[in-house]
């Protein structure tokens, strides 16, 4: 909070005196014409001197400076009639985000002229998500504004990396997540030191590890047997389906962990990490085990019950009265 | 009670709520101290039945259907004992398979022959009925999906039939062999339809066949027992199930049986005449119940006698080896079903039956089991639900171990855990000790895995020239049957092939 005299009088004075200082630094001018810049650069009083002209009705002569008074506390006089906010938008109900936006929208102004890289060229950033963003501010921004926040930052993303003022490297660190999960790639897999691939896999309620080494067909799924694990030939088909649609069911050997759930569920737990572990002896076969669709992730659960419902969705039966 | 007039004006004042006053003629009777909810649902339009359709208002109501009730089956359950027949009846052909052209029967040279390694080999025809009599097929085992039955020539079988060969052969490794397996393995992985080709190929050589097709059977108290005499209350004789063992042996190897004379003293069955045929005695069993056990103790007595008792001497013929199969061990190795006078369960080694069977798989005895050479061949069953016996389990561990080159002090060696209160008398009767007898080798034990990729596509090649699989067997596609098949397990790539797949 600052101090701020009682005087009316002299907020109004400063308002009056200060209008090209200040319209110069408004960002939505500067964009429109930039030449204003050059205009704020030959005005007569630079900033740093703004102090001394405000402070005019204290004006005194260079040559009869005296010292002041010791201040007494006790006897405060001049004492504040009412607290001023330091951020302008604090009467906003979220202030810490406006300030970001009015930053970001400023440097957007500044650079809007550097040249900018399609957004697929763009440095890979993971933003902030809107509740992460949220907790970090401490405010309940709303998720339009913060979408219409993203939409600056993106264009700002956009400007070329090798032109990319520090500023604005700096601030846009601000929305990245912390971490920064997609900045760089994962490190491909890479077969262990006794030729086994380690692939995780889930489905529903079950959790599947496979560990995949060449071999002859041979699988084993918690130690057991595939017949004695699956009964049902389906699951058993399911199970070995990466291997078997890319004609490698008689070239490894499978041993997989799994927990969790149903057979079924058990037996695509085991699909998914086998085609994960075929990936990483094979990374040529990713296309064809996208086709087969044993790659792609299925992340379906149960739904909840509702009060009211039966089941998920399921009401009771509709009486008269 | 007010009156609704005024009589000052006779004009009629607000009128009474009709509750107070029911009409008899609108409403029907409920019950007396209650009427508003009865009145209601009488004024309710639409309702047919009047007064007497009473909704739940603001109650609870049932959001389940109403179950409709059943009807009544009319017709009569068939007559008893006619679904156990269907359960239990035993197809062995299926006139609308394919004869598969080329097809080799089991033979003295083709159980021995590497070169048909993985081929599928018909039983012979007349064979069919002995193994009938010795329950020897099951029901479940889909032989009626073929023309005839047939079975795999897989490893095992052929080091089966070479041991038959070496027992009966003619060669200079000639001898009495007596070999002592227990077989254990996964579910479906053929163990059952090992010892229907042992059956088989003891036939040929003919041997004396002796089967246990259901050890359950002997234990489960289905039939009669009685303590076997006074001086040995404790045991137990099944009368029945010794006079139907009797009865499959008789059955089965009439041949061998009726050329075989009586060389051997019997003072406890006085019927047996001097050069009575091993076929006339053991139908004295059948006959009489009552004495079976005592027939069968003779003729063993008479079929594992190495030399004729004095005076008999002219009826002596070399008696032929033995084959002994028990399927599903695993119930002898705990308590059976039968109770004893103090109602207590008996245990199923006191049954003689039992008893007699499981002596003759311990080695180290001072008698030779089989003096004439022959094979103990005891399979476990999973399919007929077998109990868990901790000391069976740990027999078996640790016959794979010893297999697996661990002595017994070795600490990887399989030991009895510490409380496991584990039986006595299970891990007596199969301990392993050294035979007395060269010819005697140790308790063997196999496990019997799937089948080989070679074996898998020959069984896939019978499907297909049968008719059933109506597809290219190539070798992915076998190596693919064969690892859903859980590693060749034969029942389950039975099961894979059998799905009738029709080319579009």
């Amino acid at each position: 909070m600052a101090w701020s005299s009682s005087n009316c009088v002299v907020h109004a004075m400063q308002s009056i005196r200060s209008p090209t200082v200040l319209r110069a630094l408004l960002p939505q001018q500067s964009a429109a014409r930039p030449n204003i810049l050059r205009k704020v650069s030959l005005l007569p009083t630079p900033l740093q001197q703004r102090t001394n002209v405000r402070n005019y009705a204290t004006e005194l002569q260079p040559g009869e400076v005296q010292a002041a008074a010791e201040i007494d506390f006790e006897q405060f006089k001049a004492r504040p009639a009412r607290i001023v906010p330091v951020s302008p938008s604090y009467f906003s109900g979220i202030p810490k985000f406006y300030d970001h936006l009015l930053q970001i929208e400023r440097l957007l102004a500044q650079h809007t002229t550097l040249p900018t890289v399609p957004p697929s060229e763009a440095p890979r950033r993971a933003w902030m998500k809107i509740a992460q963003f949220r907790e970090h501010l401490g405010e309940e921004v709303p998720t339009k504004k913060y979408m219409g926040l993203l939409k600056v930052v993106y264009r700002l993303n956009c400007i070329d990396p090798k032109l990319l003022p520090a500023e604005v490297d700096a601030a846009l660190q601000e929305f990245v997540r912390p971490g920064n999960p997609l900045g760089e790639k994962p490190k491909p897999r890479e077969l262990d030191g006794m030729g086994r691939a380690r692939g995780k896999g889930k489905r529903k309620e079950s959790h599947a590890v496979v560990y995949l080494v060449e071999g002859e067909g041979e699988v084993l799924v918690n130690g057991k047997t595939l017949n004695e694990v699956f009964p049902r030939v389906h699951d058993r088909e399911s199970a070995t389906w990466a291997l078997r649609c890319s004609a490698r069911l008689d070239k490894y050997n499978v041993f997989a962990r799994v927990k969790g759930g149903g057979t079924t569920g058990q037996a695509e737990a085991i699909t998914l990490a086998l085609a994960r572990a075929l990936m990483i002896h094979e990374p040529g076969l990713k296309p064809i085990l996208r086709k087969a669709g044993v790659i792609t992730v299925d992340p379906r659960r149960v739904e909840r019950k509702k009060p009211g419902h039966m089941k998920a969705r399921k009401m009771p039966t509709w009486v008269k009265r | 009670m007010v009156s609704p007039f005024c009589w000052g004006c006779l004009t009629r004042l607000r009128p009474t709520p009709r509750t107070l006053l029911p009409s008899p003629s609108s409403v029907s009777r409920g019950p007396a101290f209650h009427t508003s909810a009865v009145f209601h649902a009488g004024l309710r339009p639409g309702s047919g039945r009047g007064a007497t359709a009473v909704s739940k208002f603001r109650q609870p109501s049932n959001a389940s259907m109403k179950k409709r009730k059943k009807p009544v089956e009319k017709s009569r359950p068939p007559p008893v004992g006619e679904r156990k027949a269907i359960r239990k009846r035993i197809v062995l052909s299926n006139p609308n398979a394919l004869e598969v052209e080329g097809l080799q029967e089991l033979s003295e040279e083709t159980m021995v022959d590497s070169r048909l390694h993985g081929t599928a080999l018909a039983l012979p025809v007349p064979m069919l009925d002995q193994l009938r009599a010795v329950q020897a097929f099951k029901p479940n085992q889909g032989w009626s999906i073929f023309r005839r039955p047939c079975t795999i020539l897989r490893q095992e079988t052929l080091q089966l039939g070479r041991f038959f060969d070496k027992v009966s052969g003619d060669g200079e490794h000639k001898g009495p062999f007596v070999k002592k397996k227990i077989i254990s393995g996964p579910s479906k992985s053929g163990k059952s339809v090992l010892l229907l080709q042992a059956m088989a190929m003891g036939f040929i050589k003919k041997w004396v066949v002796f089967t246990i097709p259901e050890a359950q059977e002997l234990v489960s108290a289905t039939s009669s027992y009685a303590p076997l005499s006074e001086e040995q209350p404790h045991l137990y004789v099944q009368n029945e199930a010794t006079a139907a063992l009797l009865s499959r042996t008789v059955v089965a190897n009439k041949a061998v049986l009726s050329k075989l004379r009586v060389s051997q003293d019997h003072p406890a069955l006085s019927a047996v005449t001097p050069g009575m045929t091993l076929e006339g005695l053991a139908n004295l069993g059948v006959q009489d119940p009552a004495s079976a056990w005592t027939v069968f103790q003779a003729l063993w007595g008479e079929l594992t006698a190495t030399a004729a008792a004095p005076g008999l001497e002219k009826n002596f013929t070399p008696r032929p080896p033995i084959l002994v199969t028990v399927d599903g061990l695993g119930h002898w190795m705990t308590e059976s079903k039968y109770r004893d006078a103090e109602f207590k369960l008996v245990h199923s080694h006191d049954l003689v039956l039992v008893r007699h069977f499981l002596r003759l798989l311990k080695p180290g005895g001072d008698q030779p089991a089989l003096p004439n050479g022959g094979a103990l061949l005891y399979a476990t069953s999973t399919t007929m639900n077998p109990p868990s016996v901790y000391a069976f389990d740990l027999i078996l561990k640790r016959a794979a171990a010893r297999a697996a080159g661990f002595k017994f002090n070795d600490p990887r060696f399989p030991r009895a855990e510490a409380y496991s209160n584990i039986d006595p008398r299970v891990l007596e009767a199969l301990t392993s000790q050294k035979s007395k007898h060269a010819q005697e080798k140790k308790l063997g034990h196999q496990v019997l895995g799937g089948v080989t990729h070679d074996e898998a596509r020959g069984f896939m090649e019978y499907f297909a020239r049968s008719g059933l699989l109506q597809e290219t067997i190539s070798d992915e596609w076998v190596s693919e049957k064969w690892t859903l098949a859980g590693g060749g397990v034969i029942g389950e790539l039975e099961r894979i092939g059998r799905r009738l797949r029709v080319a579009a």
